[in-house]
């Protein structure tokens, strides 16, 4: 993809911090997949093209979601997933009413 | 005898223990992992693959009443009954908003994620609310669901609806007191793939019954035109009784027909009247005429009936009137009516802007809560439960695929549901009380599935209410533990003595279940008014919190309080004195929305913005989405968040 429609494949951690237009697309995209299962799903049982077709249709939507937002989750996650003992042992120290560092 | 006891052989019994058996098996052989820590016992160590904590979300939110709920949607609205069931779509907006801010923050429950957010003993009062407030819901989710079983059981088994309420649970709990939240995932997992594969066969064999995918259709297109009527009570018999259906046809020409013959409405007191038939929905020809009641029949009042007449071709805005007195004096009793059943296939078949029992005004007030509140944090009932398996998958990642499998698993079973349904619909089309048939999918499972798989179908059953019920006892006992005991009680607490208490507040959920399972009829229209609250009135401030950063624990708290007076004024009070209407769900919702408004917004822009030290914390541990520039500069000034992307081109 190119131009202005194109999504970022390559992240760093500190991109990926950061809210962008792939975050939205994914969202978009997966409430248009939900809507087309949930009404391709009874028309398909039913044996009605229509239904087939947003069923399918469906699946693609949600495989495109997958693929616009696949690389920017894994970033996001994988660096996060460094931060997160840190994290932990600061919600212990809240629970225990202690004073936290920083 | 009951009926379903003489639907199961002696291979069904086989089956049914042994699923059981495996079932709470499996269940208490993850008990020595499940005694390590407080974080096993209710997260499973956050060490779960993406696809358990997906199933979970399924398998918890199958549950014994969803069938009956979804054949009542079906039977009233059609296809277009499938928006009602639509709201798993805020798992579409949270799994890439919302789920990763809340499993950033790693709090085990939406009380302890009011600590991150909020500073001070406004955080705390608020963190303890919530608490109490969630072990309150947990306990009469599970008397809700256990009355349910209750009832389920007298019919399964013939037993008194005691045993259904206090046996299932006892059984579920031996496994959520050994192995905590390790013994609802692995459960739920066997309980979720049982219950999904008898879903798609008992579904596909009542479309079968129903003639075929195709039959279904075509049956459909074919039936009349049908009303759902209240015959209106009388104290003594009105004998000369004529309907009257009147509408357009094509080109704007005017349509009308009168019973030939009058019909009478006795006294409640008399015998059961008339009632329609379902080849009187198929009957065809002979231009507009009514079908049902026909002259001479007896209807008793108060009864619910199925006034039929033949479908027309072109013919809408159908009105039907009564007449009490031979044709002298008419009043109206339904307007705005369809013309045959084809609009059950539509899947916009709405009933006018804000008109009818399925306005576009809730409709579109259904989608914006949905998907706007998909980027809040606890903006429905659901979010409690997936909040805890969002933290317990392994990974940032794997809370998303989590809450995307489970959501979509969830609105695929609805479609087989509805397809289904509406199979069964059209062997009953002329049954006007949706009590009738509302166990109908349940029924379809007795009769048509062969011996052997009926065993499976009754242990589906069971599956798909001990997954609700072990998911809710841990759920109830986290708030208890980690928010009360722990963080209030006991904050040094060991972590032996945190898995215990975790059992100990499982027990005290699983003994107030029974005493509400008992007596949830008396209490339950105070309970649905208690969810109502916290949807209606909270559901703004539950998407500002994660949204903007000047939002702040004052403000909350005005808006949990002032939603309090406000629902209870709108919902019951002013209609009470008859100062307002009762009015229609969805200006409910705006008009509660638009109150706690003027209250919550003057006290958080009256009252100190939360601590900045405190905001900051969070900002750069959530990285929450809208409006947080002054809280993202200052993280910024402080190198504490990288602003490399301000130098990109």
């Amino acid at each position: 993809m190119s131009g202005k429609l194109s999504f970022k494949r390559d992240w760093t951690a500190a991109e990926a911090d950061q809210w962008s237009k792939e975050d939205f697309a994914a969202a978009a995209l997966g409430v248009l997949a939900f809507v087309a299962v949930a009404f391709g799903t009874p028309y398909a049982f039913l044996l009605r093209p229509a239904g087939f077709a947003l069923f399918f249709g469906g699946v693609g939507l949600g495989a495109l979601m997958l693929w616009i937002i696949g690389p920017k989750l894994n970033a996001v996650s994988a660096d996060y997933e460094k931060k997160q003992k840190r994290y932990l042992e600061d919600l212990e120290k809240i629970m225990r009413w202690e004073e936290l560092d920083g | 005898m009951n009926q379903t006891v003489e639907y199961l052989a002696l291979q069904d019994w086989i089956w049914l223990v042994a699923f059981v058996a495996l079932m709470v098996g499996t269940g208490v052989a993850f008990y020595r992992l499940a005694v390590r820590s407080e974080e096993d016992f209710f997260l499973a160590g956050r060490k779960l693959p993406w696809w358990l904590p997906a199933v979970s979300v399924y398998a918890t939110h199958t549950a014994t009443d969803t069938p009956i709920f979804v054949t009542g949607i079906v039977f009233l609205y059609g296809v277009s009954g499938v928006w009602y069931l639509i709201f798993p779509i805020w798992v579409a907006v949270s799994a890439f908003t919302s789920t990763r801010i809340f499993r950033r923050s790693l709090a085990y429950t939406i009380a302890e994620w009011q600590n991150l957010r909020f500073s001070g003993i406004r955080a705390e009062m608020l963190r303890g609310w919530f608490a109490g407030w969630q072990f309150f819901m947990s306990m009469f989710v599970l008397g809700w669901v256990g009355a349910a079983m209750g009832k389920v059981s007298a019919i399964l088994f013939g037993w008194p609806p005691w045993i259904g309420i206090v046996g299932f649970a006892t059984l579920c709990a031996v496994y959520v007191l050994a192995a905590g939240y390790w013994g609802v995932v692995v459960a739920d997992f066997q309980q979720g793939v049982i219950a999904f594969i008898l879903i798609v066969l008992v579904s596909v064999w009542a479309i079968l019954a129903a003639g075929g995918p195709a039959a279904i259709a075509d049956k459909i297109d074919r039936m009349n035109s049908t009303y759902s009527w209240e015959v209106p009570e009388v104290s003594e018999p009105a004998r000369d009784c004529l309907l009257r259906v009147e509408g357009t046809a094509e080109e704007k020409q005017g349509l009308a027909a009168t019973m030939d013959g009058v019909f009478s409405i006795e006294p409640e007191s008399a015998k059961r009247g008339a009632a329609p038939t379902r080849e009187q929905v198929y009957e065809s020809g002979g231009g507009l005429r009514i079908l049902f009641p026909r002259p001479g029949d007896a209807l008793r009042g108060g009864d619910e009936v199925k006034v039929i007449w033949t479908q027309v071709d072109g013919a809408e805005d159908l009105k039907l009137s009564l007449s009490r007195d031979g044709g002298g004096t008419w009043e109206v009793i339904g307007d705005r009516l369809r013309n045959g059943q084809s609009w059950r296939l539509d899947p916009f078949a709405f009933s006018g802007w804000f008109q009818g029992d399925f306005p576009l005004a809730w409709f579109f007030t259904m989608l914006m809560m949905a998907i706007i509140g998909g980027i809040g944090v606890g903006t429905n009932s659901d979010w409690f439960v997936e909040a805890q398996r969002m933290q317990s998958a392994d990974t940032l990642k794997g809370a998303t695929l989590a809450m995307l499998g489970g959501g979509i698993s969830v609105v695929f079973r609805n479609g087989i549901w509805v397809a289904a349904i509406l199979g069964l619909f059209t062997l009953t089309p002329h049954v006007a009380s949706v009590s009738q048939v509302e166990t109908s999918w349940y029924t379809a499972g007795f009769r048509y599935l062969p011996a052997g798989a009926v065993g499976l179908f009754v242990a589906a059953i069971i599956a798909i209410h001990l997954s609700t019920v072990s998911t809710r006892l841990n759920l109830g006992a986290m708030y208890a533990t980690r928010d009360l005991y722990h963080h209030y009680i006991k904050p040094r607490a060991t972590e032996r003595e945190l898995v215990w208490a975790g059992r100990i507040s499982t027990l005290v959920l699983l003994l107030g279940s029974f005493i509400y399972g008992m007596m949830i009829t008396e209490i339950t229209e105070w309970l649905i008014f208690a969810m109502w609250i916290m949807f209606a009135g909270v559901w703004l401030p539950n998407v500002l919190q994660v949204v903007w950063w000047r939002f702040n624990a004052w403000g909350y708290l005005s808006a949990w309080v002032s939603s309090l007076v406000f629902s209870w004024l709108v919902v019951w009070v002013l209609p009470e004195f008859g100062v307002l209407p009762v009015l229609p769900n969805h200006a409910q919702f705006w008009i509660l929305l638009g109150l706690g408004a003027a209250v919550f917004v003057p006290f958080t822009l009256l009252t100190k913005a939360e601590d900045m030290d405190h905001l900051i914390r969070f900002y750069v541990m959530t990285r929450p989405i809208g409006w947080w520039g002054p809280v993202k500069r200052e993280a910024q000034r402080r190198g504490l968040i990288s602003d490399e992307l301000r130098s990109e081109p």
